[in-house]
């Protein structure tokens, strides 16, 4: 598309807003790095609460407690219905012995207690695993809904407030994440834009040479995108390593947090570029729009 | 398109490279012109003249379609004002020389660098850019002072710098805004006539000035603009004191009796 003199030009004077306004672009760059970090912490904690949501969720089994031992045909009956309610996976029949057994293994040293009783206490009760995509709280809850109106039911357990908590906290801070990503992004990509309009200020009268002697418009605009992108580039790359060089020196304090991969750490950067890239057009845009006004 | 159609195309043929038709050019803070119409042709030198403020620079921007027309259609080398897609404008523009008053030369390079830039940006080969930026500066006679920063130049050198620049593409029309408005009187004249030259080589030249001392000894096409109508639009053979200038002596067409067509009677001068 362009020469390779065409191109030397472009590539030196991507560089005019860094050789000639130092502290400016120098102060951008730590802006963006910094509105980057708070970013990237952001979306750590947030994979975090969900990583521990989804142990959490995982332990979500239902216990159904029956009333009174089951028949067989009874059991034939009621298995089919609760394997038929959407989000069940599977379901265990398990006999008061069963479960006196069960008792009686956690129990271990102390199980001799339970020679005391003369009857089991235990109810019969079926286990019920459910889907992965039903392990939230509201379709859990609406299961043992339906299933406690069943006569045969006394009861329903399952781990609800733990469950509850850790939803209330990462739909929390889920949302107080997007708040503060958005903020953060408007914040990265005006400073950029501010930046890059300083730059084509500078550059009015190049521009204006460059426009009457039948530049293209593309020409013409490629010095100051590239500017915005390396920017981004530089402040996503500086935000990276503050968080790694973090990580680093804590090391075995936080072994247990869910950090970036690295292409994830790609990514960050990326998206940093095009933050860049998005800044940089604005600039241009309205300084076209001033052209054209 | 109905309003096209009205539109007087005027005695257009494959020599006119500028037509104005029906022109006019409002701008946000009222009209800078109101019914323009001309035609200029491969290779004529006309001088843009009235009162500053009358709309010759407004005229100048519409060629290089830098605005557009209200109403009406410019039409330069076949492309209509009304048609074009403002991404072609670029490359009208590399057939168009473009000088100011004020020179606009990037102050922080060279006068080889300032004539070079003109051909970087449009994509010109390195080893024809060389020759180009000689073959130019040679004609505007600052070949020696090519490693010169322009503020150390006079100003007519700078002058000379930005012709050479506006010529270096090799444009088919060279447009000069009061080229000689921060220049005084001699240096004035030298540019007019590198001007002559350029034009001598082929190039249409329009350029505009509000100096009457060179309107009256222009000897070639002049049209007056006032308050952004065309008050007159004719040929002028001016016999100047200028005469022992080469360019003039070659230049003005015979001297001679003309029959008037309408009054039947011999004139001097213009037709």
């Amino acid at each position: 598309m362009f020469r390779r003199a065409q191109l030397l030009y472009l590539l030196k004077e991507s560089f005019a807003g860094f050789r000639r306004r130092k502290l400016t672009t120098g102060v951008t760059i730590l802006i963006m790095g910094a509105a980057v970090l708070v970013l990237a912490l952001f979306t750590i904690v947030t994979i975090n609460l969900s990583v521990l949501l989804e142990q959490a969720r995982s332990g979500i089994d239902l216990r159904v407690f029956l009333t009174q031992e089951l028949t067989p045909e009874a059991q034939a009956r009621l298995q089919p219905e609760l394997v038929a309610i959407p989000g069940v996976r599977s379901v265990v029949y398990i006999t008061k012995e069963a479960a006196l057994a069960q008792f009686r293994a956690e129990l271990g040293d102390e199980a001799p207690l339970l020679d005391v009783l003369d009857s089991n206490p235990l109810p019969a009760s079926y286990h019920v695993t459910l889907m992965p995509d039903a392990r939230d709280s509201e379709t859990v809850g609406s299961i043992s809904e339906t299933i406690l109106r069943w006569p045969e039911v006394s009861d329903v357990i399952f781990n609800r407030v733990w469950v509850e908590v850790l939803e209330t906290w990462n739909q929390r801070f889920q949302l107080a994440s997007l708040i503060v990503c958005l903020v953060v992004l408007i914040a990265a990509v005006s400073v950029i834009s501010n930046t890059v309009r300083l730059t084509i200020a500078a550059s009015a009268r190049i521009i204006e040479i460059m426009k009457l002697v039948g530049a293209s418009n593309g020409f013409i605009r490629v010095p100051f995108l590239c500017e915005g992108m390396l920017e981004g580039l530089l402040g996503g790359a500086l935000a990276m390593a503050v968080l790694g060089g973090t990580r680093y020196l804590l090391g075995a304090k936080v072994g247990e947090v869910v950090f970036f991969t690295p292409v994830q750490i790609a990514g960050f950067i990326f998206m940093c570029v095009a933050l860049g890239l998005i800044g940089s057009w604005a600039a241009l845009r309205k300084y076209l729009r001033m052209q054209a006004g | 398109m109905p309003v096209d159609s009205k539109i007087y195309k005027g005695p257009f043929d494959a020599r006119t490279v500028i037509g104005f038709y029906h022109v006019d050019l409002e701008y946000k803070d009222g009209r800078a012109l109101s019914n323009i119409n001309f035609n200029v042709s491969n290779g004529e030198f006309v001088c843009l003249t009235g009162a500053s403020g009358a709309g010759k620079s407004s005229i100048l921007r519409l060629i290089a379609m830098d605005c557009f027309p209200t109403r009406g259609q410019v039409i330069v080398r076949g492309m209509m004002s009304s048609k074009m897609n403002r991404r072609r404008v670029p490359q009208l523009r590399r057939e168009i020389g473009f000088v100011f008053q004020d020179f606009r030369l990037l102050e922080d390079r060279s006068v080889y660098e300032n004539v070079a830039f003109a051909q970087l940006v449009v994509g010109v080969q390195n080893k024809a850019i060389v020759s180009n930026v000689m073959r130019v500066l040679t004609q505007v006679g600052l070949w020696d002072k090519r490693h010169r920063l322009p503020l150390a130049l006079s100003g007519g050198e700078q002058q000379r710098v930005a012709i050479a620049r506006a010529m270096v593409n090799s444009p088919k029309i060279l447009l000069a805004d009061e080229p000689t408005g921060n220049l005084d009187p001699v240096v004035a004249q030298e540019i007019i006539d590198l001007l002559f030259r350029i034009n001598e080589s082929g190039t249409c030249v329009v350029f505009s000035t509000h100096d009457h001392e060179i309107v009256k000894t222009f000897g070639r096409r002049v049209i007056v603009i006032e308050d952004g109508s065309i008050e007159s639009d004719e040929e002028r053979y001016v016999p100047t004191k200028r005469s022992a200038s080469l360019t003039d002596r070659m230049y003005r067409p015979p001297t001679g009796f003309f029959r008037d067509e309408r009054s039947g009677k011999e004139v001097i001068g213009s037709v």
